[in-house]
């Protein structure tokens, strides 16, 4: 395969338990200051009990801050879009409608939930926040961001559960590949809900404490909202706007484990896949990649999944280049994943550095595999960043400095 | 840019026994109700009963829809799945929410959840056929099927040598029903499939489900029912018939050159104006087809148009009861554009041709 024209990457924003802009991200990720504590918003059971990446804003707070009508109905997931959307808006410097085809591509799993769950039986007999209905679907929170914005030429929403983000990524870099958009914002959203609380609840995959990703005593993940956005574009457009790229996407792959609906393969088949189809777009062997922003929950399975699959990718562990999930200090933020992961990519491009993998103490025995557990600076030129799913969807991205 | 895909077979559940061996739309069935389920094919046929009993009707109607697509296509793999759906499997959904409110703090049954998540029928696609490629879903209201087709289009330019599967699913959930109720958008009475249309028109939609399956690739085959030239959407438009006169304009086709239109009238009063008025002007000398009015309304039912233009293709022959004006019907029918939005929103155009 000819390896593809990269893409440009021109703007990002981002919102998570660790800050509420890219620079107070990067500053977290520097510091190692994570973001996982006792819920304390969400109106659940879990409140106060479960250890979760809360952003530290309640609803009217976004709303304000994002002069918005009390009056009008925004889910919280759609609340934390438009904080990240703006954000990558203002540093891509641009306005839509300035004659570029521009689309919209979200990822969300919650979408209007948060409201459902929270009127199930209040709509039924009462009137007061029935503008609320229409935010079930998960198509509805793009749409709002496209009004918001004033983006039209294309809006579509994908999920794929927690590798969502990482398609809506790849999705746009094709569409400007294919001719179809000059520009493209992606990435996905997630708020905290009791419907995902619960629901990874009942498949008992909480940890009791702080997620240790690739340890070998790792029990468990801790869950985390947030949204984070790129913004695309066909390189040229970025010359003639005398834009300079932040990075370039020059690579993606997704692939299905085809294993289970839930548990991945032991082998991590579809992780490998993915990661193989990236390496494959982009023309790069395995041993250009500087640092892996590993997809690691710090669930048993899918850090053995995934270390296997590194390991068949590099074939041994001393081949694997230094890597580390980030989980550990936003919490899983599902949909949100793929793209908060993306912004940690090429922050870790822009600043030469690899962000520690907090928590771990012991190797996966039967992997021998170690993450970086500290903050380090050395050469990146080439990051690649895994984004996993339910369901067998496996997405990998692969972000580059400069594209030669 | 992409090129135009071809449909080498197809699947579809529906309201109507659109699943049956030889059924086109000739006799119709009729219900006095809303919403209205989709008709039960015999999934034993395709799915084992073991695992039948574990899925949800997204699931089964998507597993049985695209293996009917790939029989006829007469192959057993392929290389990538592509789905819409606009709103998930919804009673899974439901039944997580009803028992979080309940029992929230108790062990929850998990399986709900699990099988809760939009991807859940690709998954089970993946999985039933062992398809370990290319794996989306679009989840982007009434334009979620157009998201998987246009996607469909770019992947097989980049891959031209795959065979794909591409549909769309959308389930009914009960309570859900009850807010699109709350929310307006249902009939209330007078809920007829056949539905009345144009001046015999109320305000409101049937809600119905179903899942329709398309086996695709890059290259014409021997049983090859037609191709799909190009796609838009957009979420609004000031103007349909611009939006729509543009869309030709891209494509290189002048209006008189279409064979016949596939227009979405659900018996909606307060949007079916939109296609009215497209049909008193821009198509004014073409044969106007409706669909929507026999197997209801769900967001990615315009499979469903597409499943019917192919079949136009493969029998050229329009079903009378499909037909909405008298204009002559031409003696080869090969270029059908279909047009339909939602509630005035998620408008969208698919050219196909034969």
């Amino acid at each position: 395969m000819t390896p593809i024209v990269p893409i440009a990457v021109t703007g990002m924003g981002a919102i998570s338990a660790i800050g509420n802009n890219v620079t107070e991200n990067f500053r977290s990720l520097v510091d190692s200051k994570h973001g996982i504590a006792p819920i304390r918003q969400l109106d659940t059971w879990h409140r106060e009990r479960l250890l979760a990446g809360e952003i530290h804003m309640d609803n009217a707070e976004l709303y304000d801050r994002l002069q918005l009508s009390r009056e009008a109905a925004y889910t919280r997931s759609t609340l934390l879009a438009l904080m990240a959307t703006k954000e990558a808006i203002e540093t891509a410097a641009f306005k839509p409608g300035d004659g570029y085809r521009t689309g919209l591509i979200s990822a969300t799993t919650v979408g209007g939930m948060d409201a459902t769950e929270r009127y199930y039986d209040d709509y039924l007999v009462s009137e007061k926040n029935r503008s609320f209905i229409q935010t079930h679907p998960c198509g509805y929170a793009a749409e709002q961001m496209g009004k918001y914005f004033g983006v039209s030429d294309f809006i579509t929403t994908i999920s794929t559960a927690c590798s969502s983000a990482a398609n809506a990524i790849m999705l746009g870099a094709r569409m400007i590949r294919a001719g179809q958009l000059d520009r493209a914002i992606v990435g996905g959203t997630d708020c905290l809900s009791r419907f995902t609380i619960n629901g990874f609840n009942s498949l008992m995959i909480y940890t009791d404490g702080h997620c240790k990703p690739f340890d070998e005593n790792r029990n468990g993940l801790n869950l985390g909202e947030a949204a984070a956005y790129l913004v695309l574009e066909a390189p040229e457009v970025a010359r003639k706007r005398m834009k300079s790229p932040i990075a370039y996407l020059t690579g993606y792959g997704n692939a299905n484990d085809a294993f289970h609906q839930t548990a991945s393969s032991d082998n991590g088949e579809g992780a490998y896949l993915a990661m193989r189809r990236a390496l494959e777009v982009s023309g790069l062997n395995p041993r250009d990649i500087d640092y892996v922003n590993a997809h690691g929950t710090a669930t048993p399975n899918n850090d053995l999944a995934e270390g296997n699959a590194l390991l068949r990718i590099y074939g041994s562990a001393s081949a694997i280049p230094p890597f580390s999930s980030t989980k550990a200090f936003t919490g899983h933020t599902l949909a949100a994943a793929g793209a908060i992961e993306a912004v940690f990519s090429i922050l870790a491009l822009q600043h030469q550095v690899v962000f520690p993998n907090l928590n771990f103490s012991q190797p996966i025995a039967s992997l021998g595999i170690v993450p970086q557990t500290a903050l380090t600076e050395q050469r990146i030129d080439h990051v690649l960043s895994n984004s996993f799913g339910f369901g067998g969807n496996c997405s990998t991205l692969l972000f580059s400095k400069d594209h030669d | 840019m992409t090129k135009p895909i071809y449909i080498h077979g197809s699947g579809c559940v529906s309201v109507q026994p659109t699943f049956e061996a030889g059924y086109f739309f000739d006799h119709v069935t009729s219900y006095t109700q809303n919403p209205v389920p989709a008709l039960d094919p015999d999934y034993k046929a395709f799915i084992p009963a073991l695992q039948l009993r574990r899925m949800n009707k997204s699931m089964r109607m998507a597993i049985f829809a695209s293996r009917m697509a790939m029989q006829q296509a007469g192959i057993t793999t392929v290389d990538a799945i592509i789905t819409g759906s606009g709103l998930g499997c919804l009673r899974d959904s439901e039944r997580f929410v009803e028992a979080l409110r309940t029992d929230e703090g108790s062990l929850l049954n998990p399986t709900p959840f699990i099988q809760s998540t939009h991807n859940m029928a690709a998954a089970a696609l993946a999985l039933s056929l062992g398809c370990k490629g290319y794996n989306m879903t679009y989840v982007n209201n009434a334009n979620s099927f157009e998201s998987a087709l246009l996607d469909a289009m770019i992947y097989l330019t980049e891959h031209p040598a795959a065979t794909i599967l591409l549909g769309g699913v959308d389930e009914l959930g009960e309570r859900t029903t009850q807010f699109w109720d709350l929310a307006n958008y249902l009939k209330r009475d007078d809920a007829t499939i056949p539905t009345p249309l144009i001046e015999q028109a109320t305000p409101g939609e049937i809600a119905t489900e179903g899942a329709t399956f398309f086996v695709a690739s890059q290259e014409p085959g021997d049983h090859t029912f037609g191709k799909i030239r190009a796609v838009e959407t957009r979420l609004e438009v000031d103007a349909p018939e611009i939006f729509i006169s543009g869309f030709l304009q891209r494509n290189g086709i002048e209006a008189e050159t279409l064979d016949a239109v596939v227009l979405g009238y659900n018996g909606d009063s307060r949007y079916d104006e939109i296609y009215r008025t497209l049909g008193s002007s821009l198509f004014a000398n073409l044969p106007q087809i409706a669909f929507k009015h026999v197997v209801g309304e769900y967001d990615t039912v315009v499979a469903a148009a597409l499943f019917l233009a192919l079949g136009i293709f493969q029998r050229q022959h329009v079903p009378q009861r499909l037909l909405l004006n008298h204009s002559s019907i031409p003696p080869i029918l090969r270029r059908i554009l279909i047009y339909t939005q939602r509630r005035g929103q998620n408008h969208s155009v698919i050219l196909v041709e034969k």
